[in-house]
């Protein structure tokens, strides 16, 4: 039985039942309005499970499930290294959102990465501690800040609401996800013009650690065919199938 | 050797009878040993020793919620306590006990290991200091029964003093020498300096910066001053008017970080460089020839004796003189021990002033492989 994951709930659910209805591909919710477990019509082999976005990239490392739908954001702060542990089969179209690196508005002196930089230094030797960023990426946040060589800093997990810790005093520094930049906005933070760490988008995405059987490969051969149908998508997944 | 070593009885019975030579030299040198708890505080690491080190660090939550960790080293637990203490200086302490560090993606690299070590806290005559460390360095070894061995040594202040000799603003200063200790990025930033870096011109008197912070005045100050804010703009668009190096000596600084080989070649061919770049050192070269006429006192071949311009160690809080040792085991060169200079830890750490220090960490299971691989061989 080939799995899918997709999202339980919000705007990257209704877009994935967009998406599957508009390649004539019908989700039947087997267990009432409410059930996290599906199937698609003329497709006995697939068992469609509902699980939250960041369930969804964790199932997909362990190799609980075979194929999911989640943001990019999510798969590569789970699995900073994709290779030999997921494939992402094609980006969706939707999700749109950038993971960035935001202060607040008034450090005027503030406008890059090497900025950053240099006020991390200054601050760690005035204030005797390091500057704290704030984060539900903290993977993504340390890559990234190693990247532009920096390292007088220290992140502070955030499970939410990270756009208010400048101003609660909880960190000094925000790594997060936006869309529009109007919630940084109304919190008094600006995006760095380098901050920019990653560019997100759904991703429909394959667990490289699953359990990869004969039966399941047809199964999911036959789905993103139907899925769509100009691209050669299985064929892509199977080179790096194990 | 697994990320889990299990250590069988030959195993335990070897590390400890060269843990009882170690100390034993250690103490008949004044130096007394003394152990930190195995789970520290997070924040003496996390704050101290920058996100390499935290990712590295292995954190854990108490019952209660406080957030522990498995010390990744010795020295800054020992620098704390002394600080704490209020010791007083010189103070002269060993030590010997598991370090432990997440190997994120070398899964055969132990995630504990036994180092064992001395800290020089305190003794203001650095030159004195330096040799003190390294002969016991080296006769530590020996006693140990190692005698095949080689050294990598350098100085960072060697390279602050030549970012200082430069007409440069303060901040590209401090941006070289914070990131000297990164192969590479150097000479970015060289390239930077001659050509600019394309940052916004930003306004410069006070009175247009102070104009422009009053009109975000309801954006989170963010653990920043006001003054501190117009203090770093200031100098920011001071830097961008200022900034200029002459190709000829930006030219000289790259060719001196690419110097590496034998010492004595690597330091003449310094001199020669900072003649036509018209650079005075003479001081820190003079402390480079010090330590490599320790190393001649001590019997080792200045041939095994290499000097590399660019050599920074990863644990980012060395300040001046540093060094590591090498040897050969089954798998090939391992480093067995590694120290230098870190005078800005114990302020760091809250103590009232400079406290010059020095210290050197001997990796004790790596120096019993490179052992019986010499015995072997």
């Amino acid at each position: 039985m080939l799995t899918l994951a997709i999202p339980s709930k919000g705007r990257l659910k209704d877009n994935c039942n967009a998406w599957f209805a508009s390649a004539g591909v019908t989700m039947e919710q087997t267990v009432g309005a409410r059930g996290y477990r599906a199937s698609f019509a003329g497709f006995p082999d697939v068992e469609v499970m509902l699980l939250s976005a960041s369930e969804i990239a964790s199932s997909l490392l362990a190799g609980d499930i075979h194929l999911g739908i989640t943001g990019e954001d999510l798969l590569r702060e789970e699995a900073p290294e994709l290779t030999g542990r997921m494939h992402l089969i094609k980006p969706l179209g939707f999700g749109f959102a950038d993971v960035v690196v935001a202060v607040s508005g008034y450090w005027i002196d503030v406008s890059t990465m090497a900025d950053l930089d240099d006020v991390c230094a200054a601050y760690a030797a005035t204030h005797r501690r390091r500057l704290r960023v704030a984060t539900k990426y903290a993977q993504l946040t340390r890559s990234f800040f190693a990247q532009a060589r920096i390292s007088d800093y220290r992140i502070v997990p955030s499970a939410g609401a990270t756009e208010g810790a400048p101003a609660a005093g909880t960190a000094e520094v925000i790594v997060d996800i936006t869309t529009t930049g109007a919630t940084l906005k109304d919190n008094g933070l600006k995006i760095l013009d380098d901050g920019v760490i990653l560019k997100s988008q759904a991703q429909l995405a394959a667990s490289l650690t699953a359990d990869w059987g004969p039966d399941v490969r047809t199964s999911c051969e036959a789905l993103l065919s139907k899925l769509d149908p100009a691209s050669p998508l299985y064929a892509t997944l199977a080179k790096q199938l194990p | 050797m697994a990320a889990f070593p299990y250590y069988d009885t030959p195993a335990i019975d070897a590390l400890n009878s060269q843990a009882v030579t170690l100390l034993k030299l250690f103490g008949e040198k004044g130096y007394a040993c003394e152990e930190p708890s195995v789970q520290q505080p997070a924040e003496i690491f996390l704050d101290r020793s920058g996100e390499e080190i935290r990712r590295r660090t292995f954190t854990l939550m108490d019952p209660s919620g406080r957030e522990l960790c498995l010390r990744p080293d010795l020295t800054i637990p020992i620098c704390r306590q002394a600080v704490q203490e209020g010791r007083k200086f010189p103070a002269r302490i060993a030590y010997n006990g598991l370090v432990f560090r997440h190997q994120p993606g070398e899964p055969h690299r132990p995630t504990q290991f036994f180092q064992a070590g001395v800290e020089l806290l305190g003794l203001e005559d650095k030159a004195v200091g330096e040799t003190e460390i390294l002969t016991l360095t080296i006769e530590a070894l020996r006693a140990a029964g190692l005698n095949d061995f080689s050294l990598r040594i350098g100085d960072l202040a060697l390279f602050g003093a030549l970012v200082d000799a430069l007409a440069l603003p303060t901040q590209w200063r401090a941006r070289l020498k914070r990131h000297f200790w990164r192969a590479g990025y150097v000479e970015t930033l060289l390239y930077w300096l001659g050509h600019g870096d394309g940052k916004a011109k930003l306004p410069g008197t006070r009175a247009e910066i102070e104009e422009l912070l009053d009109a975000r005045a309801d954006a989170p100050m963010a653990g920043r001053s006001r003054e501190e804010i117009i203090a770093r703009a200031m100098d920011r668009a001071a830097e961008a008017a200022a900034l200029h190096l002459d190709p000829a000596v930006a030219d000289a600084i790259a060719k001196l970080l690419d110097i590496s080989g034998p010492a004595d070649d690597s330091l003449a061919r310094i001199r020669e460089l900072l003649k036509t770049a018209g650079i005075n050192l003479d001081p820190q070269l003079a402390a480079m020839d010090a330590r490599l006429a320790t190393l001649k006192t001590l019997g080792v071949d200045p041939a095994r004796v290499q000097f590399t311009a660019h050599f920074g160690r990863n644990m980012e809080y060395y300040t001046g003189f540093v060094f590591e040792l090498w040897a050969r085991d089954k798998e090939g060169p391992v480093q067995i021990a590694g120290g230098g200079r870190y005078d800005s830890m114990m302020e760091m750490l809250g103590a009232k002033k400079t406290v010059s220090a020095i210290g050197v960490a001997l990796r004790t299971e790596r120096v019993l492989a490179a052992k019986t691989f010499a015995g072997v061989a």
